[in-house]
């Protein structure tokens, strides 16, 4: 559409401009990944080795915090600021403007996850995905349905504070229950039937499927696309200006 | 001359009570009522009475080439009516053409061919200026060369310059080479130069003339009265919804056998304001 390779463009660099963006999505994640190998890279209880499963875990918290956190602050904060005001009356389209935010966002998180995924195969002996194009297609469901979600809440956050607020209580829960910091295998039986109930559970699963096994099931799969499809929605109604 | 504007017995009203207090604020956001409700950023409880109509049976006529002025005081409709102009808001009654397009149902059409500064909208503070004028022409079918824009607009050596960075009369500089980035045919600009400088209000000024010379039709909104007088071809006087006086500064001084635009003014809206 028009205009959106602009966008995007301009975005990713006022996020990377950001440097409490660039640090949490791009530095954190890596220290995520060292903190959670420090004690060295032992088989987890079923035995799959940590650093197989952390990699994977960490490029769905590096979505979630791209989706969830920045986004919706990006989104509150031009309302309070009359940035998309003055968008209004330009012929940018609201689906275009909504659209090139998330692929800006989604970019960041690229960004993110090859990182850690670079520094996983080349210090700790990472072994690469059993199937790219599952781990690709996984990736990438949970970007929309974490991005539709992210793009709700910025659509209904009262002001860019309030938005930060609320994507930092929605982010942290979710990752520490939906086994994306702390591994599923790990986690006790209750803690992952609450987790499941998160729209990050499904991302988790699929990205760790698709890395270790190379396929995943098709329910979780479908579980991303209705998430992306509802939330989608009603973010686009609920858009304003 | 032609017409490019008709408004024929306009009228919007917000109805009720959002009129009878100030508005809420939070967290330094006001809004009027609940989501979806569309109160005018400049009413806050200046209208307390009447049966809250911000713009009231307003009819007026604005030619091609010309730089027509909107001007009184706070809380008046002057925003209002620029945004159903420019299509942000739905009138309730009268007509509205703009290019010939209804604003509404033309929306689309008339965003390609319009240019606006609306009040207190900005731009995100990192963003360069190039990257604005580079993004914001993207958005056009035909727009105007940014690069020869920003240079004729004295606005090269700051290319890469954040917006945050910028001086008041730099980021109006900027502003009015946005709104001509698409090759408008109007421009709507709405208090431009609240909160300059008396030295970058002058520059301002000359830049809105020139924006004028170049064939560009402007509506000015202003609260300022010498800046009417200064720019103005014709101009309208609007005072509580309603189009107190219509014509050039000098009809509207002898109009109210006064010296100055500024005393016109007074005299003009004096039983109005009381």
């Amino acid at each position: 559409m028009k205009g959106s390779t602009q966008v995007i463009g301009v975005e990713l660099k006022l996020i990377m401009r950001d440097p409490m963006s660039a640090f949490f999505a791009l530095a954190f994640p890596v220290i995520m990944l060292w903190v959670k190998l420090r004690s060295g890279n032992k088989p987890l209880p079923g035995g799959v080795l940590a650093i197989d499963a952390t990699v994977p875990m960490l490029t769905a918290f590096v979505i979630g915090l791209a989706a969830l956190v920045v986004l919706p602050a990006t989104l509150a904060h031009y309302r309070d600021r009359r940035v998309l005001k003055r968008l209004r009356v330009t012929p940018a389209s609201p689906v275009m403007l909504f659209g090139a935010q998330w692929a800006a966002h989604m970019l960041l998180a690229v960004l993110g996850s090859v990182l850690v995924i670079l520094i996983g195969l080349v210090a700790y002996g990472l072994r690469g995905p059993a199937s790219v194009p599952v781990v690709l297609l996984a990736w990438l469901l949970g970007a929309l349905s974490l991005g539709s979600i992210g793009l709700l809440l910025g659509a209904i956050a009262p002001s860019g504070r309030a938005a930060t607020v609320i994507g930092l209580g929605v982010f942290f829960p979710m990752v520490f229950l939906s086994g994306a910091v702390i591994p599923r295998e790990s986690m006790s039986g209750s803690m992952r039937a609450i987790g499941d109930l998160t729209p990050m559970a499904p991302v988790v699963q699929a990205i760790r499927d698709g890395w270790s096994a190379g396929t995943t099931s098709p329910l979780t799969l479908g579980i991303m696309v209705a998430i992306s499809v509802i939330a989608g929605s009603i973010a686009l109604r609920a858009f304003r200006w | 001359m032609t017409d490019i504007i008709e408004i024929n017995n306009l009228s919007k009203s917000y109805g009720g009570p959002r009129f009878s207090g100030p508005p809420q604020v939070a967290d330094g956001v006001r809004t009027y009522g609940g989501p979806g409700s569309s109160g005018p950023q400049e009413a806050d409880g200046v209208r307390t009475s009447g049966v809250g109509k911000a713009v009231d049976g307003v009819s007026l006529r604005v030619a091609r080439g010309e730089i027509f002025g909107i001007a009184g005081p706070n809380g008046a409709g002057k925003t209002t009516l620029v945004e159903c102009m420019s299509g942000l808001r739905r009138p309730d009654g009268g007509t509205l053409r703009v290019l010939g397009l209804d604003p509404q149902n033309d929306r689309r059409e008339l965003l390609q061919r319009i240019g606006a500064q609306l009040q207190e909208a900005a731009l995100p503070d990192a963003i360069k200026v190039g990257e604005a004028l580079r993004m914001y022409a993207s958005f056009y079918d035909k727009p105007a060369d940014w690069r020869a824009l920003m240079s004729e607009w004295g606005l090269a050596d700051r290319k890469g310059e954040r917006f945050a960075n910028l001086s008041g009369g730099w980021k109006q500089r900027l502003f009015i080479a946005l709104a001509l980035v698409g090759n408008p045919e109007v421009v709507f600009l709405d208090e431009l130069t609240t909160g300059l400088d008396p030295a970058a209000r002058r520059t301002t000024w000359g830049q809105i003339r020139e924006m004028r010379d170049r064939g560009v039709t402007v509506v000015l909104v202003t609260h300022f009265m010498d800046e009417a007088e200064a720019l103005c071809d014709r101009l309208a006087v609007i005072c509580r919804g309603r189009v107190v006086a219509e014509g050039s500064p000098r009809e509207l001084i002898a109009q109210a056998g006064s010296d100055s635009l500024e005393n016109a003014y007074f005299a003009l809206t004096e039983g109005e304001l009381a």
